[in-house]
């Protein structure tokens, strides 16, 4: 297996700018997004001048045409200038789901709203769960009809991040945005009856709530509720039936993504710890001193390090997808391990890190204490943990011994 | 009026990064990644907002080796419109005499292709050397008026420049006949970040490598034979802190101590 880290001088080029973006405009503020429960409206538009809303996109619709790899090498900066994740949630959902309606998305809606989403102006989130289905995606009750040449949506969705992003014009997005919304056209035909639909949150048929989130709060985490919202055809994203198909392969982006946030964000906590035990005097020494605190660094600092490589095999393998290099099962294998992987490495590490800042690290304006509150919302978020298992269980052993069938 | 601009950028050592000595004390700059020189951006960002509010050209002007190229694509993909490399062993070992008079006939060879330059700018000083002598040098070599500790560009209108000089305490107002050199001080020209458009578009962009030939300066008085400064030795200077604590109940008494503290130290405090 030819195994090459390095970076192409691009590369080198988009990280240095996104670095000195992010150290320059997002770090100071990142404990403020948590404590205001938004994130500065100057933070979103400039992100959007730069071009960071819009890089997977290709160029013909206002994108850059970067592929995961690259686009991973952008949420490292984010993720480390920002330990609430609420900007690695604006920036990660986008540049996955953002691209799943992009390649599905019919010409008109790209014309239309992909060119808008590429310029930062208008954002992309997901909307699969709602209050009676999450893993069990089939129990989702969300339909669409067809009448004439648009579908009228009803139903309710829940847990879903930038609902009041996407419904404020002008705030954070010139035209807020839109969640990638999964629907059954054909209940009967249980999972290959659902269908995806793009539908803006402006619309005023749907009603937003918002969640008090426990973590990562810049970024909005609520419910929205369609009551007959009319849908015209060019925002169905792919065929009729093929939403849930849809739906497995966006999830494949976001987790690589999310595997990776987690590995950067633990690496950055024990990074802040590390400097904090290294100053931090017990009993005449500083604590770094002590084995007590170097064995728990070197096994958190191994599973990251481990983290991080799986999570950039998972973007490697997207971008090999898109070139036809590998099939989708095999992307879906690498993305859901490195994403149950990165997770528990990315809590046990920023638990310990925030155990050597002893009560000082307790506090609400500490970035370890809000890290350890945001990862720990990927025990859930674009696929349960335990899902996560059951899927690299499943690739490895074979169909026929999926959990739970009757034989 | 269009301007023609001329922006020097010299490629350093990272700033950010561990800098490594030499055991003779000099910087080791062989594993050393280089970026432009923070001090100059703000002239880059002067330049560019100078175009854009008189229109013109900005052409950056470098004397580095070859392989230096790579710092100065952050300046191009800022909105530099080309640049030009200075690059020859024969300039190796200048000092800024040597670098000034390679630079000023640099400025002369852009000059010959563009038909006039009306400004060079520059930072008011490098992150490694910090001399801050280049800008002044440029404009004696050219002949023509400079001014460091520029703030701010105020106006550009018939054949002069007006600009906002920092002094201490305070600013001076100068109107200085064009062309001229302005060494930026980094207060108002906050360097823009590129976007990532023009960052992956930089690398399309020109640096034209040039030599001591080209350029028609005489060998002699560059590199280390045309420098007349030498480096005797380099060393590590500790600045060692003192403190005293004063405890007293009586806050007056106290401040009473610590401005008698002051005084031996020669300092006086008036109200």
């Amino acid at each position: 297996m030819p195994v090459d880290f390095e970076l192409t001088k691009e590369q080198e080029d988009i990280k240095a700018t996104v670095r000195e973006f992010a150290e320059r405009y997002i770090a100071p503020k990142a404990v403020e997004f948590d404590e205001k429960q938004e994130i500065h409206p100057e933070i979103i538009r400039e992100m959007a001048r730069l071009g960071l809303f819009g890089v997977v996109f290709p160029d013909k619709y206002g994108g850059l045409g970067l592929d995961p790899v690259t686009a991973g090498l952008i949420l490292e900066e984010i993720v480390r200038a920002d330990l609430t994740f609420s900007l690695a949630v604006a920036y990660l959902v986008q540049t996955s789901w953002g691209y799943i309606a992009y390649k599905y998305g019919s010409e008109e809606f790209r014309d239309e709203v992909i060119t808008k989403a590429a310029r930062g102006d208008l954002w992309i989130g997901i909307a699969t769960t709602e209050p009676g289905a999450g893993s069990d995606l089939v129990g989702i009750t969300t339909t669409a009809r067809k009448v004439g040449s648009e579908y009228v949506v009803s139903g309710e969705k829940a847990y879903i991040s930038g609902v009041r992003e996407a419904r404020e014009r002008g705030k954070w997005f010139e035209y807020g945005g839109g969640h990638v919304t999964l629907t059954y056209t054909d209940k009967s035909k249980q999972h290959r009856g659902m269908t995806f639909f793009f539908i803006p949150l402006t619309d005023p048929n749907i009603s937003i709530r918002l969640e008090k989130e426990f973590g990562r709060k810049g970024w909005s985490f609520g419910s929205f509720v369609l009551n007959d919202v009319k849908v015209p055809e060019k925002y169905r994203i792919g065929d009729e039936g093929r939403g849930f198909y849809i739906a497995m392969e966006g999830f494949d982006h976001a987790r690589a993504y999310i595997a990776l946030a987690c590995a950067v964000g633990g690496k950055r906590a024990i990074e802040l710890a590390v400097e904090y035990a290294k100053q931090r005097k017990a009993f005449d020494s500083p604590i770094a001193s002590f084995q007590g605190i170097q064995f728990q660094l070197a096994d958190n600092w191994a599973r990251l390090e481990a983290a991080h490589s799986l999570a950039y095999k998972a973007l490697w393998a997207l971008k090999m997808e898109q070139e036809g290099k590998i099939g989708r099962f095999e992307v879906t294998k690498i993305a859901a391990a490195a994403k149950l992987f990165a997770v528990q490495a990315a809590k046990a590490a920023i638990d310990d890190a925030l155990r050597w800042f002893g009560a000082y690290g307790y506090t609400e304006e500490n970035l370890v204490a809000l890290a350890l509150k945001a990862v720990k919302s990927y025990d859930w978020a674009e696929g349960s943990l335990d899902i996560m298992r059951l899927i690299v269980a499943r690739e490895v052993l074979g169909r026929d011994f999926v959990s739970g069938r009757r034989r | 009026m269009p301007l023609n601009i001329v922006v020097l950028v010299k490629p350093v050592v990272d700033p950010k990064a561990v800098v490594r000595f030499r055991p003779d004390g000099t910087i080791d700059r062989s594993a050393a990644k280089l970026v432009a020189n923070p001090y100059d951006k703000y002239a880059v960002e002067a330049a560019l907002q100078l175009r854009e509010r008189y229109g013109g050209r900005v052409v950056g002007l470098s004397m580095a080796p070859p392989q230096a190229a790579d710092a100065l694509r952050e300046v191009l993909a800022m909105g530099v419109d080309e640049f030009v490399l200075l690059s020859d062993p024969r300039l190796a070992g200048s000092d800024t005499l040597a670098t000034s008079y390679a630079l000023s006939a640099g400025v002369r060879m852009i000059e010959r292709k563009l038909g006039k330059v009306d400004l060079v700018v520059c930072g008011i000083e490098s992150s490694d050397s910090n001399t801050g002598h280049i800008g002044p040098e440029v404009g004696e070599w050219l002949g023509i008026p400079s001014v460091s500790y520029v703030d701010t560009v105020l106006d550009v209108s018939e054949g002069y420049v007006v600009v906002k000089r920092l002094i201490e305490g305070g600013y001076m107002k100068l109107r200085v006949r064009l062309p001229a050199v302005l060494s930026i001080a980094g207060t108002s020209y906050q360097p823009r970040i590129p976007t990532l458009r023009d960052v992956l578009a930089s690398r399309r962009k020109q640096i034209t490598v040039v030599g001591v030939d080209d350029i028609g300066v005489d060998p002699s008085l560059v590199g280390l034979a045309g420098s007349p400064t030498r480096v005797v030795r380099m060393w590590r200077i500790e600045i060692k802190r003192k403190s005293k604590i004063f405890t007293d109940t009586d806050v007056d008494a106290l401040v009473e101590k610590f401005l008698e503290e002051l005084r031996k130290d020669g300092i006086t405090l008036s109200r």
